[in-house]
């Protein structure tokens, strides 16, 4: 069952990703700087583990330069009050001029650029465990960051629903002017949600460098905007993102499976992930639709 | 000695050009019911916004029992004991009520998690000590608005506040619930709070309020004590002359029908009871028709239909005999048919645009040049409007920085500046002050002279009753009576029809659209005829089942 071992690789970025735009979902602001703040920390974690030579160092150093760049985004949209569908564009620009830019600075190349000597991440391997069907493609055998995903979403989940900072950052989201009143700032709320958006994208974009050991240009290839729609498809709660991540990564494995054996064009393949994208949301609404239909009955009654 | 003192507050909003507050003064005394009364933006809500820190002021000075406080922000405010239940109510819906009252001051377990049962208790204790009646684990879009106004009562409690300030609190609430409100608070002077209570209602100040202060234009006019004074001098102070009670609405015979509804229908989507039942009647030129019920008896679905905002499944609406039924909203403009929605701050204006967009929108096609505005006929037209009306404000401002009244005053010049034959007014006056009251009144009677046929919808029985030269009650979606206005009907009769207490209303107004039947009983009630009662409270509240 490889497809099933190979979809729960593919999910890590989106679920990583979507976890830290649930937070600034929930505090009210459509983050569509994802793409760019994993973009980010794709090149900075490749970048510093192969300079390092620590794999730690490397990851941790790009968490940071998504974060740093996530901050320079919240300053903009919240401080200077940019729309922040402006300010997420010109944030994923940055990103994708900021890194080839760099990368031909410091590397001469404006294309692939292979770092040999960075570090491999290492896989979680329990081989009496992996032979069980099914659960040990799901739970074993995978690399360290997918399970820091898993961490990252059991936490998330601790963090909206059991602690007071979870209570204010979804009440900021419902109605901004109460928290207010309260006494509360809710830009502090944002500002944090918009930090945890960089954490868990520089997280998200360091898996990808780091898998290939390279660093191709806007590696990210729409993941942030895929993470977006898995937030909506998953109803903005962590479980949902969960599932809605699982859905993207085995359409994906299941399509790369299927190269192998039958005559689909290349470019169907390539387009896979943007088609399945286009379905699901067409579905979303559909059923939100249908379900405010419902809503609307009950009140009528 | 004075428990809140706010002396010579000035605050300034560059924005709208207004100053809302101009050397204002209040002292509010320990353990008392303080009211704060004045027009449609005079600055009350900016006064308690300074004092609960949600605004600064640009001078002045505020003391808590005799101390100097600086209240930057409503942190300042809680920690000083004073707390706000706000115009419209702060509450998270899909929250509880225990998380609502414990937000931002969470209980805690291990420093980091909520303790949910704690909170529970807490706030079951706030409730039980002040003997409110609500369950804390109940979602806030599952209560009523008396529900919602106690948990922000309770909230402001939880915090230990000692003053409360409560803006406008009644204005969402049944009569019942009124009641149970003033108890509650009362209830609370007892226990050592302080109140300070915003209200229009001059009669709900009378039987609350230990003292009351006055504001007019930005100031503080005058100071009483409410057993020394009677409503008649408070408007006085309000408003700066004598309250003329009413207008006389002449006689005027009418004309053509204008609008007409033939059984209209609408169904309600599970197919239960049907939101509008066989609905016939019609209104002729130069006669205003008044149409009262109890909110979700099918007033509001009414107004949807004959603004085509809402399908009607079965029947025909004609207007000047043509059939508009099921038309567009905009077709219906085109055609001439004016609407001054019940909802202004959402239907009836964009809160976003400045007041000259609002005021040409409906006739923006004549000022239009090869596709392009033509700024300087815009312009002209618009402050010609405002002089007319003698509506105070600039052109380029923000809508949605006015007050109240003035909005209200600026979608109604829009409508009535169409000309149209045919006008619905929903609640004209509702939450407006006496004086844009009595303007709004005179200005209705003004089309009505002009010959337009007026539809009126409202839950304000004495509106109804001084407005309409006929009048409907609708009762479960279907017209349960239709009356002539002519000076014998008494608000006792029409609260029966309303309640459905009387049903014996057998007339079949459509066939000609326009029966009269069913007398009222003709004792008069206390309701001069003929005349705009100006002072009195919205009577209809106290008919609500609740
Ligand atoms: N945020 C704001 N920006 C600009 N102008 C404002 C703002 N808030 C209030 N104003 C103006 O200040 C004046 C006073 O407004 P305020 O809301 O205090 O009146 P109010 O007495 O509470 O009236 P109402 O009875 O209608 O609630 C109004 O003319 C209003 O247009
Ligand atoms: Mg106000």
């Amino acid at each position: 069952m490889n497809v099933i071992h190979n979809a729960v690789a593919i999910m890590a970025p989106f679920l990583l990703a979507a976890i830290g735009g649930l937070f600034t979902e929930l505090t009210g602001m459509l983050n569509i700087a994802l793409e760019g703040l994993m973009l980010i920390g794709a090149f900075a974690s490749v970048v510093f583990a192969s300079a390092t030579g620590s794999l730690f160092l490397g990851v941790a150093l790009g968490i940071i330069s998504s974060v740093l760049v996530a901050y320079l985004f919240a300053f903009v949209s919240l401080r200077l009050k940019a729309n922040i569908f402006i300010s997420g564009l010109a944030t994923n620009l940055l990103a994708s001029g900021l890194t080839v830019v760099l990368a031909f600075k410091l590397f001469g190349s404006k294309g692939v650029i292979h770092f040999p000597g960075a570090p491999v991440l290492p896989l979680v391997s329990v081989p009496a465990l992996e032979r069980i069907p099914i659960l040990g493609d799901l739970f074993f055998g995978h690399n360290i960051l997918v399970y820091l995903g898993w961490i990252c979403l059991v936490l998330a989940a601790v963090v909206i629903y059991k602690t007071p900072f979870g209570l204010r950052i979804r009440a900021t989201g419902h109605d901004s002017s109460t928290v207010e009143s309260l006494g509360l700032n809710p830009q502090s709320y944002q500002l944090k949600a918009i930090l945890v958006s960089g954490f868990t994208c520089g997280a998200a974009g360091s898996m990808l460098t780091l898998n290939l050991q390279a660093f191709v240009p806007n590696i990210t290839a729409g993941r942030g905007w895929i993470a977006l729609v898995v937030i909506y498809l998953g109803n903005k709660t962590p479980l949902g993102i969960l599932i809605a991540s699982f859905v993207f990564g085995f359409a994906i494995s299941i399509s790369n499976y299927a190269q192998g054996f039958m005559e689909i064009p290349a470019d169907f393949i390539l387009a896979f992930p943007y088609i399945i994208t286009v379905v699901a949301m067409i579905g979303y609404s559909a059923v939100r639709h249908y379900r405010s239909q419902k809503l609307a009955m009950r009140r009528d009654r | 000695m004075p428990s809140v003192d706010m002396r010579e507050i000035c605050k300034y909003y560059p924005e709208s050009g207004v100053k809302a507050n101009d050397y204002v003064d209040l002292s509010v005394k320990k353990t008392e019911i303080h009211a704060i009364v004045g027009e449609n933006g005079a600055g009350k809500t900016t006064l308690m916004n300074i004092l609960y820190g949600l605004e600064r002021a640009d001078s002045g000075r505020i003391c808590l029992d005799g101390e100097e406080v600086v209240i930057r922000n409503p942190r300042d405010a809680v920690r000083l004991g004073i707390g706000m239940v706000h115009q419209h109510f702060k509450l998270i819906r899909p929250f509880t009520i225990a998380e609502n009252v414990t937000l931002a001051m969470e209980q805690r377990k291990y420093g980091v998690l909520l303790d949910r049962r704690e909170a529970w208790k807490a706030t079951e204790k706030v409730i039980a000590d002040f003997g409110f009646d609500l369950d804390p684990g109940a979602k806030i879009a599952d209560l009523t608005a008396g529900q919602m106004q106690q948990v922000e009562i309770v909230k402001i409690l939880y915090r230990h506040a000692d003053v409360l300030i409560l803006d406008e609190p009644t204005s969402v609430l049944a009569e019942q619930q009124i009641r149970t409100l003033f108890d509650t608070l009362k209830n609370l002077t007892c226990l050592g709070k302080t109140i300070i209570i915003i209200s229009h209602k001059l009669d709900e100040v009378m039987s609350i309020a230990d003292r009351v202060t006055v504001m007019r234009k930005g100031k503080s006019t005058a100071v009483r004590n409410t057993d020394e004074v009677d409503d008649k001098e408070l408007s006085r102070l309000m408003i700066g002359k004598g309250i003329t009670y009413g207008f006389k609405r002449d006689a005027s015979v009418p004309g053509e029908p204008v609008l007409a509804l033939y059984n209209v229908s609408v169904a309600e989507r599970t197919g239960h009871r049907p939101l509008l039942d066989n609905v016939s009647f019609s209104v002729r030129a130069g006669e205003i028709v008044g149409l009262t019920g109890v909110a979700g008896n099918g007033l509001e679905e009414l107004e949807e239909v004959v603004n085509g905002l809402r399908k009607v499944d079965s029947g025909r609406i004609e207007h000047r005999g043509l059939d508009v039924t099921n038309a567009s909203s905009y077709f219906l403009r085109e055609q001439g048919m004016a609407y001054v929605p019940s909802d202004r701050l959402r239907r009836g204006s964009s809160l976003s645009s400045s007041v000259l967009e609002n005021l040409i929108i409906t006739s923006r096609r004549s000022f239009l040049n090869r596709g392009f505005f033509r700024r300087k006929a815009m312009e002209k037209f618009g402050r010609e409007i405002l002089k007319h009306y003698s509506i105070d404000t600039d052109l380029y401002v923000p809508m949605g920085t006015l007050s109240g009244g003035s909005i209200q005053k600026i979608i109604l010049s829009r409508e009535l500046s169409a000309q149209s034959d045919f006008i619905m007014f929903s609640d004209p006056t509702w939450g407006l002050d006496v004086a844009s009251a009595e303007y709004i009144y005179s200005r209705i009677l003004e089309c009505r002279r002009s010959r337009a046929a007026i539809l009126l919808i409202s839950n304000d029985l004495d509106e109804v009753l001084g407005l309409s030269d006929r009048l409907m009650v609708m009762h479960r979606g279907k017209v349960v009576g239709v009356f002539e206005n002519d000076g014998t009907l008494s608000k006792e009769t029409i609260g029966e029809y309303i309640l459905g207490l009387r049903n014996d209303f057998k007339g079949d107004a459509g066939n000609d659209g326009q029966a009269t039947m069913g007398r009222g009983d003709g004792n008069g009630g206390g309701i001069d005829d003929n005349v705009v009662g100006g002072g009195s409270s919205r009577d209809c509240s106290d008919l609500s089942p609740e």
